[in-house]
């Protein structure tokens, strides 16, 4: 039986302090108290039945049974000496106590129990799988969908996508005035190669990018054109311009140095 | 404790067990490699009508988680006119979307031969590029395809955030 850092051995009738190695054989009267207190642990143990004596029919005074409880209390130590309650006008009562070493746990069950351990884990997992996917969902980068799709019709019945791209669908003046002045150059050719056309202005509108593809024997043409204007205001694509770049080209326009490598 | 709790805190712990595993496989699952060679021909409208042409040709190359993109810029006869070497990682790569999130971290600039100026598109690339490196210690950038073809190894893709769209071969 462990009572704070003592241990109580009831058939040799010794109290342990585990602590200091100290071995206090108790004399009649402490063990006579201590065995009621210990078989009675947790309720109130009357005087009367505390002075009514040991198994010989003996007698203890209430004087002893105090000093009994004196004692076992000054042995216990200060830090237990609680363990053993004095409740007026009854008697005394040895409180429940588990051993030292589980004090932490103990003090922790008081607090959390299993079920709430659970939940706790529960809500973290929760709470940390939700940062993941916020910090996914926040890095995720949304495609950029067609701002417009134009099919332009040739004079030969030849059909060509004109498709444009930006960031926002705001304030693309410029962008949808230049495709329309594309537009127009590709509905004067008879025929041209190409069969789409993706136009996009960089997000500071310095710069006009297109990109010409299209199928020849098979194989696949692609041609790309950035356009940078210094003037104001800008005029990235003219009909006349167009014409240079020979669009209605039925061939891949002129060469780069890259497409005589990779063949395109 | 009950037999219910227990089965309780063994199906936490298995779940626990679970999403570890998939964290250790999406930080250590390597993304897809590829590699885009784009050429492009530039056209600058200068004022009076004084235009300077160029070409310019792209490498992107993913591998094992490191990127590298090479911008190589030539004067209409093939010379030199510039470099812009920079290397970085693949953050992510969505397949399902088709997109490629890269952060650039290092970069290096080679002006042309024999002294030529640089294209302007070399010096509006270098500039943005230096900003964000200056600023964050990264230039990001990301790559949407738009439609490909890999029967003709072909792919046209948008750079973002410079909106730039670019057809280009795909090389395996």
């Amino acid at each position: 039986m462990q009572l704070g850092h003592c241990r109580f051995d009831i058939g040799k009738g010794d109290l342990i302090n585990q602590d200091t190695g100290a071995v206090w054989h108790l004399p009649r009267a402490e063990l006579h108290v201590l065995s009621l207190l210990v078989e009675y642990q947790g309720k109130v143990v009357a005087k009367s039945l505390l002075e009514s004596g040991h198994e010989d029919n003996s007698h203890l005074s209430s004087a002893s049974v105090a000093r009994a409880i004196f004692t076992l209390r000054s042995f216990l130590g200060p830090q237990y000496e609680s363990l053993i309650e004095t409740v007026k006008g009854q008697g005394y009562m040895l409180r429940p106590h588990r051993a030292r070493k589980e004090t932490a746990n103990n003090w922790l069950r008081q607090w959390i129990r299993p079920q709430q351990a659970i939940l706790i884990i529960v809500l973290v997992s929760v709470l940390l799988a939700g940062l993941w996917w916020f910090n996914q969902q926040r890095n995720e980068a949304t495609p950029v969908l067609p701002l417009s799709v134009e099919t332009v019709t040739l004079k030969s019945e030849q059909q060509v996508d004109v498709i444009l791209y930006s960031l926002s669908n705001t304030n693309n003046e410029l962008l949808t005035e230049q495709a329309q002045q594309l537009v127009k150059s590709l509905q004067q050719c008879p025929v041209t190669i190409w069969s789409r056309v993706f136009v996009s202005l960089s997000h500071d509108k310095q710069v006009l990018n297109i990109t010409l593809r299209g199928d020849h024997y098979g194989q696949s043409l692609i041609r790309n054109l950035k356009i940078s204007d210094l003037r104001q205001p800008k005029q990235f694509v003219t009909p006349q311009w167009l014409a240079q770049l020979n669009i209605c080209s039925t061939s891949n326009g002129r060469a780069a140095p890259s497409n005589q490598l990779q063949g395109g | 404790m009950t037999r219910k709790g227990l089965w309780i805190i063994n199906i936490v712990i298995l779940l626990c067990l679970i999403g570890c595993v998939g964290m250790i496989y999406s930080l250590t699952s390597k993304p897809t490699n590829f590699m885009l060679s784009c050429s492009s021909e530039l056209f600058n409208h200068g004022v009076a009508g004084a235009d300077s042409d160029h070409y310019l040709l792209v490498d992107l190359v993913s591998k094992d988680g490191l990127a590298q993109i090479n911008y190589r810029y030539y004067d209409l006869e093939g010379n030199s006119a510039g470099t812009l070497a920079m290397t970085g990682k693949v953050n992510k790569v969505d397949t399902e979307r088709q997109m490629f999130d890269i952060s650039v971290t290092t970069k290096q600039e080679y002006t042309g031969e024999k002294g030529q100026g640089t294209p302007e598109h070399f010096e509006y690339l270098s500039y943005i590029s230096g900003l964000n490196l200056n600023q964050s210690g990264m230039h990001s950038l990301s790559v949407q395809v738009l439609e490909r073809d890999e029967t003709k190894d072909y792919a046209v893709v948008l750079f973002q955030p410079s909106n730039t769209v670019c057809g280009c071969r795909l090389v395996h």
